[in-house]
């Protein structure tokens, strides 16, 4: 999964709130200055791979884990299709690729993230045959869809979704099986043994090698697709900036074990992008760095993330990329901070001791298997318990995403987890990843509400004991 | 039409529609192991060998009730099933679980399944889905005797080469008779319903292998003379639905609105059936073969390989059978088959070969209005066919 919450230079994400906000209600949440400089590198970044091929470079096309330290050691230019659905959402442009992708055939209770990217396939595609020239030439260049270059090739490393390997091996078969394809195969760490659990165990201690394996099968493909000997050099480096700005980031979030918080889940939505697809350099690391020091400055001066914080509640689900600052608004107008999630905190080179330099494929395999999707029940529920110990947590918020089964999968039985072993409450709202008409308010309003008056009636009891 | 030897018919239809009794059944009558596997592509040849029951866990006609509050109304019937199925009781005669698929929503009921009855133990060792990498048969083999570990500690029993190839015989000899029945029916010999020939498959999936083979025999032996459909029906092809059967109402509809199901590629069809494990060599490497070979068979949209494509294999059935159109059934929210329908759908449409598709769920059947889009279906192909016997 990726995501990508920033700036274009030509649209914007529309963070205000919606219709549905309460229209008198102040704006309670503020957000950190420092990711706007996220914005424009994501900007940028877009902008530079809508020009990859008039540059003369070869475009991959991929899906799933974060494979582009590879593809930036290659020379290629990446186009991360989950993150290009994410921004089309965002920015309230996803209807053109939805519309292409329906006309095609696809249904809408499919995975948004998918049926958007491959109706930008089949407009890239439709522009490839029309114009000839590799750049999509669709009669309506503003449509932001149909911008994107025309793959070289494809890779797929998706980890703990079905949907996500079958994705591509749909979008190899819009572009008539004409471009050369490799797959990663990701199992998923299922996790029963009575050794098992997060980041331990036989299954963790095997697993990873055997990935690690087939990235190296992956190098010998680039190779041969670019006829180019593959810069491992480039790799270290590219990891050594991942795990300095992986480093920061993770300082950076256990900051917000501070009550009340400095920042909150949506900063971290919003640095998602630069963690998991923008180039490995100094300026990634430097934008993590501004943010910490941005996060230390606020500890300092006592400035809250949210008015008020009342409520500390964890995200559970893939984002909503349609209603980011509607939700943002949303949940502050209630006094509720949302300090952490399993898509922010649970991913995107989220463990960088893992990372080591000379070995990368190593710890870029362990990070491709640790994908918060790719766990069964007893890791997840570890990391979840773990998160509401960290984060000092009152209440959960289960996005019950439509058409992502992945990360819906398990929410039922986490709630009952969290209730059980913590006494924490939790509530689920409808809604989706990439596809609007999904979305129910009644549900968030109404559920949050509730959970609310429930965490209320526990202090309340507890008070009353003490 | 023909006619099925009731009495020899009868067992079948009832382990068919009440697989836990039959399994109830066994259970008490040898004191025997009953291990639940998932489907598309377990191989059951492993659970046979040890001497316990290998039962595929089907759909249950129930109503979803307690399943509501374990997995989202946006989940394939089946799965949704499978946790109600797990909520209220009904998995109680299995004494473990076994698992190589990796679909989302699969893994999802799997999930449900351990924490509700956590004293099962569902081992899952997944099999590679993409099918074609220089590593896909290594991997699937280590993943064959990873299984092999899972099932010797759940039953006790020590697979060996010795057993494990009798087991093999026994269900190839089984699918080998099963094929029979299709490929008659495929080459306008026998003219049964849908929905008996689906019997015949689900029983296959639940019942004691052996019993299964007899049962089989003994019907073929007992056929009437071979009958072909009459011409006037319209020979179609059902493609599609994973994992469950559709519900027999729906195929008998389909045939009360003059069509003749002469092929499938229903997983309760031909897909299940499709491909023997190869009888010489190793017997665990040849059920990793058995399974790469099915995709290349009957190719299916769970599993990712560059070199074969579901849509060509059905343009070449269809030359086959002879079938004049396809209707492709879509359990509603099967996101696998989702992804690839518009792959079907266009390759069908550019050979001009007339397909419908039906979605359906759990919950039950539109009759009247399917009734509506079929006749309408078959009046085009109908038309299509005047228009073929025209002069030029
Ligand atoms: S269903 Fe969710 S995890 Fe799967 S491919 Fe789609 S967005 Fe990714
Ligand atoms: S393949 Fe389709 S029918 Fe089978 S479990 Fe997955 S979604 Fe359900």
């Amino acid at each position: 999964m990726s995501l990508d919450t920033n700036q274009s230079t030509k649209q914007s994400l529309d963070l205000s709130p919606t219709r549905l906000v309460t229209p008198e209600a102040p704006d309670k949440s503020n957000r950190l200055s420092s990711t706007r400089m996220g914005g424009k590198m994501v900007a940028d970044y877009w902008d530079n791979i809508f020009t990859a091929r008039e540059r003369g470079q070869s475009v991959v096309w991929y899906n799933g884990s974060a494979l582009n330290p590879i593809f930036q050691a290659a020379g290629l230019a990446w186009c991360h299709g989950e993150a290009f659905s994410a921004r089309l959402a965002a920015m309230h442009m996803e209807e053109p690729a939805q519309a292409a992708g329906a006309e095609y055939g696809y249904n809408a209770e499919l995975c948004s993230y998918s049926r958007t990217h491959l109706g930008c396939a089949v407009l890239t595609q439709k522009g490839t045959l029309e114009k000839q020239d590799g750049i999509v030439g669709m009669a309506d260049q503003e449509e932001l869809a149909a911008k994107l270059p025309s793959p070289d090739f494809f890779v797929n490393a998706y980890a703990g979704c079905s949907t996500g390997q079958q994705w591509d091996a749909m979008t190899y078969r819009v572009f008539g099986k004409e471009l050369p394809m490799m797959n990663v195969s990701l199992p998923m760490i299922f996790g029963t043994k009575p050794d098992a659990g997060y980041l331990r165990g036989k299954e963790w201690e095997t697993t990873p090698l055997y990935v690690e394996k087939q990235l190296h099968k992956l190098i010998e493909f680039i190779e041969d697709q670019t006829k180019r000997p593959f810069d491992w050099d480039a790799l270290s480096e590219n990891m050594s900036y991942i795990k300095r700005a992986s480093e920061l980031r993770i300082e950076a979030m256990q900051l917000c074990a501070a009550a009340p918080t400095p920042a909150t889940y949506w900063d971290w939505v919003a640095s998602i992008a630069p963690i998991n697809f923008l180039p490995a350099n100094q300026m990634l690391v430097d934008y993590f760095q501004a943010v910490k020091d941005e996060i230390e400055q606020r500890i300092r001066e006592k400035v809250s993330a949210v008015q008020n914080e009342r409520y500390r509640v964890y995200f559970d689900g893939i984002m909503n990329w349609n209603k980011l600052g509607y939700l943002t608004r949303k949940f502050a107008e209630h006094d509720v901070a949302v300090v952490a999630g399993r898509y922010t905190h649970d991913s995107f080179w989220q463990e960088p001791d893992l990372i080591d330099v000379d070995r990368p494929l190593l710890g870029m395999a362990q990070h491709y298997l640790i994908c918060p999707i790719n766990h069964g029940m007893k890791i997840m529920e570890e990391l979840l318990l773990k998160r509401c110990d960290e984060y000092g947590i009152d209440g959960i918020a289960f996005h019950s995403t439509r058409t992502c089964r992945a990360m819906t999968n398990p929410q039922q039985m986490l709630a009952r987890t969290a209730e059980r072993e913590r006494g924490i409450k939790s509530f689920s709202f409808e809604g989706d990843v990439a596809d609007a008409a999904f979305y129910k308010d009644e549900t968030l309003e109404s559920g949050l509400v509730a959970m609310l008056e429930s965490i209320d009636q526990q202090r309340a009891k507890t008070a009353q004991l003490v | 039409m023909n006619t099925l030897d009731p009495t020899t018919f009868a067992p079948l239809e009832r382990a068919a529609q009440d697989p836990v009794a039959y399994a109830t059944e066994w259970k008490e009558r040898t004191g025997g192991l009953v291990i639940g596997s998932f489907p598309m592509n377990f191989p059951s040849e492993l659970v046979h060998a040890t001497g316990a029951l290998p039962v595929i866990v089907q759909e249950s006609r129930t109503t979803i009730t307690e399943g509501r509050s374990l997995l989202p109304e946006f989940y394939c019937s089946y799965t949704r099933s499978l946790a109600d199925q797990a909520a209220t009781g009904e998995l109680e005669v299995f004494d473990a679980f076994v698992l190589v698929d990796h679909c989302v929503q699969l893994l999802g009921a799997a999930d449900v399944i351990q924490r509700v009855i956590p004293d099962k133990p569902l081992h899952f060792t997944q099999f590679i889905s993409s099918m074609d990498d220089a590593w896909s048969r290594g991997a699937v083999e280590e993943k064959v005797q990873a299984m092999r570990a899972e099932v010797e500690e759940s039953t006790g029993v020590t697979v060996t080469d010795e057993s494990l190839t009798a087991s093999i015989r026994v269900f190839n000899e089984n699918r080998r008779l099963l094929r029979e029945f299709f490929d008659l029916r495929r080459t306008g010999r026998l003219h049964i319903p849908a929905s008996a020939l689906q019997v015949l498959v689900k029983s296959s999936m639940v019942m004691d292998i052996t019993e299964h083979t007899a049962l089989l025999q003994q019907l073929l032996d007992r056929l009437d003379t071979l009958s072909s459909a009459p011409e006037h029906l319209v020979r179609l092809h059902l493609s599609g639905h994973f994992c469950a059967p559709p519900r027999p109402e729906l195929l008998n509809l389909l045939e009360e609105c003059d069509v003749v199901i002469v092929n499938d590629d229903l997983y309760h069809g031909s897909r299940y059936i499709s491909t023997d494990v190869p009888k010489d060599g190793d017997p665990f490497a040849a059920l990793a073969s058995w399974y790469l070979d099915r995709n290349v068979n009957v190719p299916c949209a769970t599993r990712v390989q560059l070199d074969v494509d579901w849509q060509s294999y059905l343009v070449d059935t269809l030359a086959d059978s002879g079938a004049e159109g396809v209707v492709t059934l879509q359990a509603k929210f099967c996101e696998p088959l989702m992804l690839y329908y518009p792959e079907l759908r266009r390759t069908l449409g550019e050979r001009d070969i007339p397909e419908l598709l039906i979605e359906t769920e759990h919950e039950g059947l539109a009759a009247e209005s399917i009734r509506t889009t079929i006749e309408t279906f078959v009046e085009r192909i109908r038309r299509q066919r005047s228009k073929q016997l025209l002069p030029a």
